[in-house]
C-alpha cells in the first residue's frame, strides 16, 4: 500500500524483496497456523479476545450477585451458590482479566510504539497465552462440575484450608493461579526485554512514550509480586493435599502467614492493572488534545515512584488483624504518600486538556470518565487508608464501592479508550462514535449508580460477602438503586459488543493514523503488515509521528530471508547487534499442554508433579532443539556472524 | 470547535448525597451514629475525611471541567516554553497543596489511633468473645471464679464503664464488629486480640460478622446491650445462677426431652447433666431477645421452627434438623421458655 | 549521547552472534533468575516468619538438621561454578568440544547432587507434615531444588545439541547464558543452606 510508505523514503525494499519479507514473517495459514503462530498481533488479538470473554463471564456474576442482593431475604441463590458465585466474580474479574488483559495489550502495542518486528521471545510469548487458557478454562470447568472455589477470591485460611473447605475446589483456584500467574511473568519478562533492547535507533530513554514507560515499571512489580501469590498458593496446595502445616496454627503454622503473602501480592496486583491504564491515558490525552502532553518527565517518575510504593502498602489489608501498631502506621502513611504520584498524574492530564484544543470523540469520554472516577475512588482510597476509619469500613461495602470505583473506573475505563483509540489499529476499521457515546454514557451512569449507594452501605452495617440480608437492617433501597445500575453496566457492554461485531463487519476503514496520533504504531497500516514496519524508523524526539516527515531516516540493512530483529543499546538505543527470531511452532502449545497436565494431576494427586516433568522435558526438547536446516541455509547462518 | 458533553448539573447529586447522609444517621448499626467514645472518635476522623474528600473532589473535576470548557474554546493550543512555566506553577502548588492536606490527614490518623489504644484500662469488665462458625461464645471473665459464667450472642455491658473484649476463633477467621461502639476486631486461629470500648447511652447495638466465614457469615449476627448499672448489675445476678428447673409436670417433660435427644450433645444448660460447649450455652435462653445468632426473634413460633429444622432459616448450619412428635416439641418449647 | 540521525542506518554490518548482555536472551535468563530468586527470598523469609510462632526452633523434640550431607552438596554445588566457568570460556572462543566436555561435568555434577539432595531432605530429621517448622524447611529446600532440576535438564540438553554436530554460532552465546544461570544456581543455595542448616543451631 502506497500508504504505508507515505512516511518513508521509497524504493528502498523492491516489491520482491517485500513480499520475501511478508513471506518470512507471516504465520501459515489455515487452523496449523493458527496453533503455530509467534507473531505477537495474533497472540494478542487472541489473548485480549479471551480475556473480554472472561470480563463477560465475571459481568454474568456480578449480575447474578446484584440480582440475588437486589431485595432482603432473596432466594434465587442459596448461599453456596452465592459464595462460588462471588468467589468466581473476583478471581475472574482479577486473575482471568485484569492482569491478562493489560499484559495482552501491552504485547500488543509495545513492539509497534518500539519500532521492532516482534516481541522479545516469539515462542515464549504463545507459551504464555497458551497456559493462561488453560488456566481459565479449568477454572470453569471446575466450576460448571459443581468444583468451582467457594472461599473468595483472596481464598483465606483457616476456611480454604483442608480442615474447613473439603473436596477439590480450593485446590482449583490455587492451580488456576498458578496458570495465571506463569503466564504473567512470561509476559513481564519479554516485554522488559523488548523494551530495554528492541528499540528503535534514537529512542533513547528519554523519548520512550509514556506508555511505554508503564509498561517497563508493571513488568517489574509483575516479576516481583507474583512469585508471592505463587509460593502461598503453593503452600495452600499442599497443605490441602499432603498435610503440611504452613497455616495450621495448632502445629505452628499461622493463618495471617497467608495473609502477608497474599497481600504481598494483592496490592501490586492492582497497580499491574492500574499503571498500565495511567499510561493509555498519557497517550491518549495528546491525541485529543492535539498538544503535547504536559510533564512527560513528572508522569514517568510518577509511574516508577507508584511502581515502587505498591510494594509497601499491603498491610493496609490487614488493618483488623490486631497487629501492632506501630507497624501499621508506616503503611498508613505509605498508603496516604501514594496519592501524590497518582495526583501530580491527575493534574498533568488535566493541565493539558487545559492547554489544549479538545476534540470530544469516544476514547476521550472515557478518559473523562476515568479521571472523574478515579479522584472519588482514590479519595475513598485515602479514607481507608486511615487505621481507624478503616476499622469501621474494613470488609464493608464501603470497601467494595471503594475497589470498584478505582478498579472499573481507573482500569476499565481507560481500558475502553484504549479499544476505542487502538481498535482501528488493530482491525482497520474504526468503531462507531454514535454507539461508542452510548456506551459511555450508560457505563458511566450505571457505574455511579451502581457503587455511590454501597458507600452508605457500608457505613450503615452491610458487611462483604454476604448472600442476604434481613429486611430490619433497612439496606433494601441502597441494594436496590444499586443493582438497577447494574442493569445499566450490562446494557452499556451490550452495547460495546454490538459496536465490535458491527464495526468489523461496516466499520469506517481506518487508514494508517485516523487519529492523527504520535506513536510509532500509527506509522504503519492498519491493521500492521507481520513485519510490523517494512522498514524500521529511526526515531529523533518524543513524538515521532507528528515529527516524521517524509523523508524520514530509517533503518536499512535487515535481512528478508530471516527473521531478523536489531537489538539495541539500553541507554541511548544505539544500533548493537542482530538477532534472530524463531518461526511459527508447535512446541510452546505442547508445553503448555505439558504443565496442564502436570498442575491439573497435581490438584488430585502430589504424582502430578512426577508424570507432569516427564512430559515436559520431551517437550521442551523439541522447543530447544536446533531446527533441521539444509545445508545452504546452514552455510549462510554460519557466515553471518 | 467541537461540541463539549452535556455537565451534569452537580446540586441534584450534593442534595442526594445530604439525604443519604441523613438516612444512615440514626440506626442501631451505623458508623456515623457513635454510642460510645471509640466509635466517636472514629465518626469525628470520617466526617474530617468525608468533608476534606469531597472539598477536594469538586475542586478537582471543577478544574478538569473548566479545562475542557477553557480547551474547547481555543483556537490554538497553548504551548511553547511560557506555557509550560505558567502550567509548572499550577501543578507544582496543587501537589504541594495536596501534599499538605495528606500530611495533615497522616497527623490526625495518628492522633486518633494513639487515643483509640490508649483506651485500655486495667479495670475494664473483661468478656471473652469467641467466635465460631456461625454463632457466638461469650464468657465474662472475673478474677473471683464464682463471678464467670457464659451465655452467647446477647452480650450485656454497663453504661458508662469500660469493656475490654478478649476475641478468639474456634474455627475459622471471624471479625468482631458493633459499628455503634467501635472498629472490628478479627478473630484469627492462633491469636487473642484485645478491644476496648465504652457504650455512653443505653440501648441495643447490632453486630455482625465482618469476615467471610462460609456458608452462614451473613446471618452471624449478635447485640450489645447497654444497661443503665443498675439494671446491669441485675441481669449479671440473673446470669450468674444456675438454670431455672422446670416447674411443672409440661416442663419436666421438655427437660427430659432435651437429655434424651440430641440437644444435649451439643447445648449446656448449667444445673443440668447438660454440659457440651459445641453450640450455644442455653443456661438463660428465655433471657434473650433474639435466637440463631440475633437473626430470629426469639418467640415461641420461631423457636419451634428452629428447633425442628434450622436448615431451612440457616442452611449450611451444623445444627441437624429434629423429628419431634407435637407434644414433645410443646414441652420442650415450654422447658425452653422457662429459661429466665 | 543519542546520535543525531541525518539519514538511514545501515545495520547490514552488524553481528548476530553476540555475548552477554548484547543478547536478547542474557536478558531474559536475567529476569527469570530475578523471578526464582526473589521466590527463594520470599520463601526463606516465610520460614523466618513461622519462627516467631515457636519458643524453641526445631519446636519440641525435633532434632537439628544434620550437616554431613548438605556440607558436601553445598561444596559440590559451588565446585559446579568450575566447569560452568570453562563452558562460558570455550563458548566464548567457539570451542565446541571444550562446551560439550564441560556441559558433560556438569550433568553429571548436577545429578549427584539432585541424587545427594534426597539425603539432605533427609538431614532435616524432620517430615514436611510433622510441624509448620518441617513444612518451611522442606519448602526452601523442594523450592532451590526445582532450579537445579531445571539446570540439570539444560546441561543435558546442551551437552547433546553440542554432540551432534548441531550446534551452530549462534548457540555458543546460549551456552554462556547457562554458564551465568548456574553462577546464580549455585550462589542461590548459600543462603539456603545457612538458614535451614545453620540457623536452628544459632536462633
Amino acid at each position: 500500500m502506497a500508504s504505508t510508505e507515505a512516511h518513508l523514503p521509497a524504493g528502498l525494499l523492491s516489491p520482491a524483496e517485500r513480499e520475501l519479507l511478508h513471506q518470512t514473517w507471516s504465520d501459515r495459514p489455515g487452523f496449523w497456523g493458527w496453533v503455530t503462530a509467534v507473531d505477537h498481533k495474533s497472540v494478542a488479538k487472541r489473548y485480549i479476545f479471551t480475556a473480554f470473554l472472561f470480563f463477560i463471564l465475571g459481568g454474568l456474576e456480578a449480575a447474578a450477585i446484584r440480582a440475588q442482593l437486589a431485595r432482603p431475604e432473596n432466594h434465587l441463590l442459596d448461599p453456596d451458590q452465592y459464595n462460588q458465585i462471588f468467589t468466581m466474580h473476583g478471581t475472574t474479574m482479577m486473575f482471568l482479566f485484569g492482569v491478562p488483559v493489560q499484559l495482552a495489550m501491552a504485547i500488543y502495542l509495545v513492539p509497534l510504539m518500539v519500532g521492532t518486528r516482534n516481541i522479545s521471545f516469539p515462542r515464549l510469548n504463545a507459551l504464555g497465552y497458551w497456559t493462561y487458557l488453560i488456566g481459565g478454562l479449568f477454572l470453569y470447568s471446575g466450576f460448571i462440575l459443581n468444583t468451582g472455589p467457594d472461599a473468595g477470591w483472596f481464598s483465606y485460611v483457616p476456611l480454604a484450608g483442608p480442615q474447613f473447605s473439603a473436596g477439590k475446589r480450593v485446590d482449583v483456584w490455587a492451580q488456576t493461579v498458578t496458570f495465571t500467574e506463569i503466564a504473567a511473568l512470561i509476559a513481564a519478562v519479554e516485554l522488559i526485554v523488548t523494551i530495554l533492547k528492541q528499540r528503535a535507533p534514537g529512542m533513547s530513554l528519554n523519548r520512550i512514550p509514556v506508555y511505554v514507560w508503564a509498561v517497563l515499571v508493571t513488568s517489574f512489580v509483575v516479576l516481583f509480586a507474583m512469585p508471592s501469590v505463587a509460593l502461598a498458593s503453593m503452600m495452600l496446595a499442599m497443605d490441602r493435599l499432603v498435610g503440611s502445616h504452613f497455616f495450621n496454627p495448632a502445629e505452628g503454622g499461622d493463618p495471617l502467614l497467608w495473609q502477608h503473602l497474599y497481600w504481598f501480592f494483592g496490592h501490586p496486583e492492582v497497580y499491574i492493572m492500574f499503571i498500565p491504564a495511567a499510561g493509555f491515558v498519557s497517550d491518549i490525552i495528546p491525541v485529543f488534545a492535539r498538544r503535547k502532553m504536559f510533564g512527560h518527565t513528572a508522569l514517568v517518575l510518577s509511574l516508577v515512584a507508584t511502581g515502587f510504593v505498591s510494594f509497601g502498602l499491603w498491610v493496609h489489608h490487614m488493618f483488623t488483624t490486631g497487629l501492632p501498631q506501630l507497624g501499621q502506621s508506616f503503611f498508613t502513611g505509605a498508603s496516604l504518600m501514594i496519592a501524590i504520584p497518582s495526583g501530580v498524574q491527575v493534574f498533568c492530564w488535566i493541565a493539558t486538556l487545559w492547554a489544549g484544543r479538545p476534540r470530544f470523540a469516544t476514547p476521550l469520554l472515557f478518559v473523562i470518565g476515568f479521571i472523574v472516577l478515579f479522584v472519588c475512588g482514590g479519595i475513598t482510597g485515602v479514607m481507608v487508608a486511615s487505621v481507624p476509619f478503616d476499622q469501621q469500613a474494613h470488609d464493608t461495602y464501603f470497601i467494595v464501592a471503594h475497589l470498584h470505583y478505582v478498579q472499573v473506573g481507573a482500569f476499565v475505563f481507560p481500558l475502553f479508550a484504549a479499544i476505542y483509540f487502538w481498535f482501528p489499529k488493530m482491525t482497520g476499521r474504526l468503531l462507531s462514535e454514535r454507539l461508542g457515546k452510548w456506551n459511555f454514557w450508560l457505563f458511566f451512569i450505571g457505574v455511579n449508580v451502581t457503587f455511590f449507594p454501597q458507600h452508605f452501605l457500608g457505613l450503615m452495617g452491610m458487611t462483604r460477602r454476604v448472600y442476604t440480608y434481613l429486611p430490619e437492617t433497612g439496606w433494601g433501597p441502597l441494594n436496590l438503586l444499586s443493582s438497577v445500575g447494574a442493569a445499566m453496566i450490562g446494557v452499556s457492554v451490550l452495547v460495546f459488543i454490538a459496536n465490535v461485531f458491527l464495526s468489523l463487519r461496516e466499520g469506517v476503514p481506518a487508514g494508517d493514523d485516523p487519529w492523527g496520533a504520535h506513536t510509532l504504531e500509527w506509522a504503519t497500516a492498519s491493521p500492521p503488515p507481520p513485519f510490523n514496519f517494512a522498514h524500521l524508523p529511526v526515531v529523533g524526539g518524543l513524538y515521532p509521528n507528528w515529527e516524521r516527515g517524509a523523508d524520514a531516516p530509517v533503518v536499512t540493512g535487515l535481512g528478508n530471508s530471516h527473521r531478523e530483529v536489531l537489538a539495541t543499546t539500553v541507554m541511548d538505543a544505539v544500533p548493537d547487534a542482530i538477532q534472530t527470531h524463531p518461526g511459527p511452532s508447535v512446541a510452546p502449545l505442547l508445553v503448555a499442554l505439558a504443565i496442564g497436565v502436570t498442575f491439573i494431576t497435581g490438584v488430585f494427586t502430589p504424582w502430578g508433579f512426577v508424570v507432569g516433568p516427564v512430559l515436559l522435558f520431551p517437550t521442551m526438547l523439541m522447543w530447544l532443539w536446533p531446527r533441521r536446516k539444509p545445508a545452504a541455509e546452514r552455510a549462510w547462518c554460519e557466515e553471518r556472524v | 470547535m467541537t461540541r463539549p458533553p452535556p455537565r451534569p448539573g452537580r446540586a441534584p447529586a450534593l442534595l442526594a448525597l445530604a439525604a443519604l447522609a441523613s438516612a444512615c444517621a440514626h440506626s442501631d448499626m451505623s458508623a456515623v451514629d457513635p454510642a460510645g467514645p471509640q466509635a466517636g472518635r472514629i465518626a469525628g476522623m470520617t466526617w474530617y475525611l468525608t468533608i476534606v474528600g469531597t472539598v477536594v473532589f469538586i475542586i478537582t473535576i471543577g478544574f478538569l471541567l473548566y479545562a475542557l470548557w477553557r480547551g474547547n474554546r481555543r483556537v490554538e493550543s497553548y504551548a511553547g516554553e511560557g506555557a509550560e512555566r505558567h502550567i509548572r506553577r499550577w501543578v507544582i502548588g496543587a501537589t504541594a497543596v495536596t501534599t499538605a492536606i495528606l500530611l495533615v490527614t497522616l497527623v490526625y490518623d495518628f492522633a486518633t489511633g494513639r487515643a483509640l489504644a490508649r483506651f485500655a484500662e486495667p479495670d475494664a469488665l473483661t468478656i471473652r468473645v469467641t467466635g465460631h462458625q456461625w454463632w457466638w461464645q461469650a464468657q465474662y471473665i472475673d478474677p473471683d471464679p464464682s463471678k464467670r459464667f457464659e451465655t452467647a450472642n446477647e452480650i450485656h455491658v454497663p453504661v458508662g464503664r469500660r469493656v475490654r473484649i478478649e476475641v478468639r476463633a474456634a474455627d475459622v477467621i471471624h471479625s468482631f464488629w458493633v459499628p455503634n461502639l467501635h472498629g472490628k476486631v478479627d478473630l484469627i486461629p492462633g491469636y487473642t486480640n484485645t478491644t476496648y470500648f465504652r457504650a455512653d447511652r443505653a440501648g441495643i447495638y447490632h453486630g455482625r460478622c465482618a469476615e467471610f466465614c462460609g456458608y452462614q457469615h451473613a446471618r452471624m449476627d449478635f447485640l450489645v446491650i447497654a444497661d443503665p448499672p443498675a439494671r446491669f448489675a441485675g441481669w449479671y445476678r440473673d446470669q450468674l445462677r444456675s438454670s431455672v428447673p422446670p416447674a411443672d409436670s409440661v416442663r419436666q417433660v421438655g427437660e427430659q426431652v432435651f437429655m434424651g435427644t440430641r440437644c444435649a450433645m451439643c447445648h449446656a444448660i448449667r444445673g443440668t447433666e447438660a454440659g457440651s460447649r459445641v453450640g450455644p450455652d442455653l443456661t438463660h435462653l428465655a433471657s434473650r431477645g433474639t435466637i440463631a445468632s440475633a437473626t430470629l426473634p426469639n418467640t415461641r413460633g420461631h423457636l419451634a421452627g428452629w428447633v425442628l429444622d434450622p436448615q431451612s432459616q440457616k442452611p449450611g448450619v451444623y445444627m441437624p434438623p429434629n423429628q419431634l412428635k407435637p407434644d414433645e416439641l410443646h414441652a420442650l418449647l415450654s422447658y425452653l421458655q422457662s429459661l429466665k | 549521547m543519542t546520535p543525531r540521525q541525518t539519514g538511514n542506518v545501515d545495520v547490514s554490518g552488524l553481528p548476530s552472534v553476540v555475548f552477554g548482555q548484547r543478547a536478547l536472551l542474557w536478558w531474559g535468563t536475567l529476569g527469570f533468575a530475578l523471578i526464582e530468586g526473589f521466590s527463594l527470598v520470599l520463601t526463606i523469609a516465610s520460614y523466618l516468619y513461622l519462627r516467631q510462632n515457636e519458643f524453641d526452633w526445631p519446636p519440641g523434640r525435633t532434632p537439628n538438621p544434620d550437616l554431613l550431607i548438605p556440607t558436601v552438596n553445598t561444596v559440590l554445588l559451588l565446585a559446579m561454578i568450575v566447569p560452568m566457568h570453562a563452558v562460558d570460556r570455550a563458548a566464548k572462543a567457539f570451542d565446541g568440544r571444550g562446551v560439550r566436555r564441560n556441559f558433560a561435568i556438569a550433568t553429571v555434577m548436577g545429578a549427584v547432587v539432585m541424587t545427594l539432595r534426597w539425603w539432605e531432605l533427609l538431614a532435616l530429621n524432620v517430615r514436611w507434615d510433622t510441624h509448620a517448622y518441617g513444612s518451611a524447611a522442606w519448602a526452601v529446600v523442594l523450592m532451590h531444588s526445582t532450579l537445579v532440576i531445571v539446570d540439570v535438564f539444560e546441561s543435558a540438553t546442551f551437552c547433546a545439541i553440542f554432540r551432534h554436530g548441531t550446534a551452530e554460532r549462534k548457540h555458543y552465546p546460549d551456552a554462556s547464558d547457562a554458564a551465568g544461570y548456574q553462577y546464580f544456581l549455585s550462589l542461590a543455595w548459600i543462603p539456603v543452606y545457612v538458614v535451614v542448616f545453620w540457623l536452628p543451631r544459632i536462633l
